[in-house]
């Protein structure tokens, strides 16, 4: 039964890997954005940057989905497609706790790294960019995988607004051919092998690069 | 907070240089903040017969029929997922390899899985054996899911008492479960409490996932209640949206209160939440944790 649908699998399990992708990139940036933000001594930044994160974190993911696809259609934020929705909301979503990871990352940076930077008279932005973001990023390689790998399950939320992604795929091919438990194992499966891969890479890295405190 | 380690007392030049983008900043926000608002207004999403319904009372009880489904649906869960994250803890620490092996498998498998992939697999693949009904079908899944992740919590906890405390146990002669029960587990549960309220507070929001199977919670009710006229869609996922930040916020406050005061009588080490997990609330609570905690002793010292 797999083998018949292998198409259908294939083109969703594609969909989930640029969906997983793109969101983590975003998630990246967003992510370093905000940390940066979240330190700087202007204070409407910081503030901005504390709301950002406490909105994200105190939501539900499916809520956000549906204000973005749903509610701010209406004033004129549209994305265009479900994907591209579901890229935008995931990378902030996740950026969200990415900021939380980089600000803890920051904090692991001694301090003498900062005088340091100053010392040699880097501005604020300079000092964060060369000096304190690198290693701060470094630090805390072990958690931006974990967070890898839940931004990966979190795609499968974008079948709420209608992108046929795998977990859809699933429940299409459950209500089509009733062999339910194949479907489930067989996309499950593609899940499991998929951030087993994605964790030994970020297993891989972690030797290459953490600094270890 | 500024944190302190990035800038230090500023100069003369420095203080302006903060004041002038300070300004500009909130120039900035002020412009978007206006910008946002104008595009309200234009496309009349702040009217206030779309806004109205949320000061009638039917308006509410419609709406918080939802909420106490979520909440049931979250408490019943939770019950679950303490007992089952304790018993796979236990067995990932235990003596017989089968047995480590069975619950190490049982955390890798449940937490390399989407959530709602585990729910359609219970509601649909469940009912041809016994059938469980929407409610349990969403209970059983959150319990599959979120007690492999805090299994891993429940493990890092136990794992984080001293030596010391094992090593007496058995030095007076205390067999297994007895040690279990009366010297290590009273002491981990005391130190998993924060832990526990955090999973809570995600387990709540994971309810929200119960939508996909039509369960009657706080966001499927949101979104029966935008489809009636008039339509307020983005009214009515702001109101749940806030409702939603409300509970949630005050769950997470709570778990890092109660984890703070912990800290203050453990010491300021290692802590439980986030030991290499990818639950999100938990990496981000490590975070803030570790923020806190600085600051704490900064202050004491």
């Amino acid at each position: 039964m797999l083998a018949d649908n292998a198409d259908v699998i294939g083109e969703a399990a594609l969909t989930t890997l640029w969906l997983t992708l793109f969101s983590f990139a975003g998630a990246l940036v967003v992510g370093i954005l905000i940390a940066s933000f979240r330190v700087s001594p202007i204070k409407p930044l910081e503030w901005f940057a504390t709301a950002f994160v406490s909105i994200f974190r105190n939501t539900p993911l499916l809520v956000v989905f549906f204000m973005f696809h749903f509610g701010l259609r209406r004033v004129g934020l549209d994305f265009g497609t479900g994907f591209r929705t579901a890229v935008a909301v995931m990378a902030m979503y996740t950026g969200a706790y990415m900021a939380e990871v980089i600000r803890s990352g920051i904090n692991a940076v001694p301090p003498g790294q900062a005088e340091a930077g100053r010392a040699i008279g880097l501005p604020f932005t300079g000092l964060l960019a060369t000096v304190v973001i690198p290693q701060a990023v470094r630090t805390v390689i072990a958690p931006i995988g974990n967070l890898f790998a839940a931004n990966a399950k979190n795609t499968s939320i974008a079948l709420t607004i209608g992108v046929v992604e795998l977990t859809s795929a699933m429940r299409r091919l459950i209500n089509q051919t009733a062999e339910t438990w194949a479907a489930i194992i067989g996309i499950a499966l593609i899940y499991t092998v998929v951030l087993l891969i994605a964790g030994q890479a970020f297993r891989l890295l972690e030797q290459r690069y953490a600094i270890k405190r | 907070m500024a944190s302190s380690i990035l800038t230090e007392e500023l100069g003369p030049r420095g203080r302006r240089r903060v004041a002038i983008a300070t300004a500009a900043s909130l120039v900035l926000l002020a412009v978007f903040a206006w910008f946002a608002i104008r595009q309200l207004a234009d496309q009349g999403q702040l009217d206030w017969e779309l806004w109205q319904p949320f000061i009638e009372a039917r308006s509410w009880t419609f709406l918080l029929e939802g909420l106490v489904g979520t909440i049931q649906a979250a408490a019943t869960a939770m019950v679950f997922v303490v007992a089952f994250g304790f018993l796979v803890a236990l067995g990932r620490l235990s003596r017989t390899a089968p047995v480590r092996w069975l619950s190490g498998t049982y955390v890798e498998v449940f937490r390399s899985i989407p959530l709602l992939l585990l729910i359609f697999a219970v509601f649909f693949g469940v009912q041809n054996f016994v059938d469980l009904g929407i409610f349990w079908s969403l209970v059983v899944a959150l319990t599959l899911y979120n007690s492999a992740v805090l299994a891993e919590i429940f493990r890092a906890g136990i794992l984080s008492l001293e030596h010391g405390q094992t090593e007496a146990a058995q030095a007076i002669g205390l067999t297994y479960w007895p040690m279990m029960r009366i010297v290590i587990l009273p002491q981990a549960v005391r130190r998993m409490i924060p832990a526990i309220v955090a999973q809570l507070a995600t387990v709540t929001k994971d309810v929200s996932l119960g939508f996909v199977i039509s369960f009657t919670e706080f966001v499927r009710k949101g979104q029966s209640f935008a489809q009636n006229e008039p339509r307020n869609n983005l009214q009515s996922y702001f109101m749940i949206g806030l409702v939603y930040f409300v509970l949630i916020w005050m769950l997470s406050r709570l778990a890092r209160r109660l984890e703070v005061r912990q800290r203050k009588r453990y010491g300021a080490g290692k802590m439980v939440i986030g030991g290499g997990l990818e639950d999100l609330e938990a990496l981000a609570n490590e975070a803030e944790m570790d923020a806190r905690v600085a600051s704490l002793s900064l202050s004491r010292a």
